[in-house]
């Protein structure tokens, strides 16, 4: 990590204006005026620097995080060590660890990475080739759709029928996260190149994958699209993005009559209803309750 | 205290906009309500609404759009807004045939959960993308004659016949409405200008309405 420690040093002389978090995550010049720009500030003596990040390992590599969570907490974390400390924050990396056992583990999460993506790529082809899909690929019964125009790459089709449930039920994801992907944080310069949007989609495939209670649903893209981006390595993002889901997939499990996150709005519109009943009812009102009643005139 | 003048509306008119994952529902919405096209939209993520208050019919009609996330997944909370609808416009895509072979199972879905006598529209989108139309207007036009449900074909992008379609919707569901105000008692215009949804009777089975071409 010298070479990222190097980059922020030099970039640390600097004040913490605009044009130094720029450099991190560049927008496309075309999307300059309606791009949401961030309220974060680099503060020196308040920000987790690079130098202090550094700071708060011991010789064998135990982290003070009490120490780092107070700098985060006061000031933020330095964009060019955010990915590191994230690992940390999501719980990949115990701060008791040593350098010694976090390289293991990095390397043992990369290699299960890997097989769990030589499965897909094996149904799959087009799984980790730098390209993705976002027409469906199968239907419903497992049937291979062929005649699809938009994709006509090699190595996109699938030849033969599926019928293994589970793998069915994956591939029908496909196009959907591709669907989405296309849609992610598009004003970043970032995303405008392909293999950085077959990332994503990779990540988000092997999860499904991996994770096939859960699958895909919309909205995981926008909690993995950072992970994808701090995290230059793919499984190193994956492992993140794995971290960040332990804690959210409930809100994201879907049966024929609800949404997990439904039960977080229930208790929303139960604590609205406490601290501001007239607001409670006026969105009842205009049937935006968790359980809007309407009135039936027939 | 007085209505501000975008609240004074004779009815109020609640619409979903429905079709599968990428078609444009929400860029129709967005032409429709505030005439923005978004090149950078997101993906929707459950269910966002946005209104606008338009003359139809010599009335002053609000017209509350209703705008669902396409993935299959997440039917299980937006079928409980179709409850109130009067209207539904159904979206597909002229570029990809598997978004229009995918419209006899959003009626079904309509017609599962929805009122028996909702006004559905289907709307061909992306007419702008010229080289790359893969469904027919004649295909979508003849179906749209079967199934009776009006038809037209939409480019949000360039702007084209977006206005009327929601034009023609919302004057489809007056002439309902006004019908209904006339042959029964019960919904009259009042209750609908103190903001409540209204149902249009289920009473008359699954009625097919003759269908409305655009050309």
């Amino acid at each position: 990590m010298v070479g990222c420690e190097g980059l922020a040093g030099l970039l640390c002389k600097k004040s913490g204006g605009e044009e130094e978090l720029g450099v991190f995550y560049p927008i496309r010049p075309e999307c300059q005026e309606n791009a949401s720009r961030t309220r974060f500030r680099l503060r020196a003596g308040k920000t987790l620097s690079p130098r202090k990040w550094h700071a708060a390992f011991c010789e064998d590599g135990h982290l003070d995080i009490a120490k780092v969570l107070t700098r985060i907490q006061r000031g933020g974390i330095h964009p060019a060590i955010k990915g590191l400390v994230w690992e940390f924050l999501l719980g990949c990396y115990g701060p008791n660890s040593t350098f010694e056992e976090r390289n293991q583990i990095r390397q043992r999460r990369r290699e299960q990475y890997s097989i769990w993506k030589a499965e897909c790529k094996n149904l799959v082809p087009v799984i980790g080739s730098g390209k993705f899909i976002t027409t469906p690929i199968i239907t419903d019964d497992g049937q291979p759709i062929t005649d699809s125009s938009t994709n006509n790459d090699q190595g996109v089709h699938v030849n033969n029928a599926v019928s293994d449930k589970k793998a069915i039920q994956w591939m029908l994801l496909l196009h959907q996260i591709g669907l989405d992907v296309v849609r992610t944080d598009r004003t970043l310069v970032f995303y405008e190149s392909e293999t950085n949007q077959a990332k994503l989609w990779d990540v988000l495939a092997v999860y499904a994958w991996v994770d096939s209670d859960i699958g895909y649903v919309q909205g995981m893209n926008d909690i993995c699209s950072p992970m994808v981006i701090l995290l230059e390595n793919e499984a190193d993002a994956f492992w993140c993005f794995d971290r960040a889901m332990k804690r959210l997939r409930e809100n994201f499990r879907c049966s024929a009559s609800s949404i997990g996150v439904q039960a977080q709005l229930s208790t929303l519109s139960q604590v609205i209803k406490t601290v501001d009943p007239k607001l409670h009812k006026h969105l009842a009102d205009v049937g935006l309750g968790v359980q809007p009643k309407y009135v039936l005139h027939i | 205290m007085a209505r501000r003048p975008d609240e004074e509306y004779d009815y109020l008119f609640k619409v979903v906009l429905i079709g599968d994952s990428g078609v444009g529902k929400s860029n129709l919405l967005s032409r429709f309500t505030r005439n923005e096209f978004c090149l950078e939209s997101k993906s929707t993520i459950g269910v966002e609404f946005a209104t606008r208050t338009l003359q139809v019919e010599g009335r002053t009609v609000k017209a509350q759009i209703w705008d669902t996330a396409g993935q299959e997944r997440y039917r299980a909370i937006t079928s409980a807004y179709y409850r109130g609808a009067l209207g539904a416009l159904l979206v597909y895509d002229v570029t990809k045939p598997t978004t229009f072979e995918n419209v006899s199972r959003w009626l079904k879905e309509l017609r599962d959960h929805a009122d028996a006598n909702i006004v559905i529209m289907l709307i061909g989108n992306k007419t702008d993308l010229k080289h790359l139309r893969a469904v027919a207007t004649e295909d979508a036009q003849s179906y749209a004659e079967r199934e009776g449900l009006s038809f037209i074909e939409t480019s949000a992008l360039e702007a084209t016949n977006v206005e009327k379609a929601f034009q023609t919707i919302l004057s489809e569901i007056y002439r309902i409405i006004s019908k209904k105000s006339l042959s029964s008692e019960e919904p009259t215009p009042a209750n609908i200008k103190e903001g409540k949804t209204i149902v249009v009777g289920g009473s008359e089975g699954n009625a097919k309405k003759p269908c409305c071409s655009s050309s």
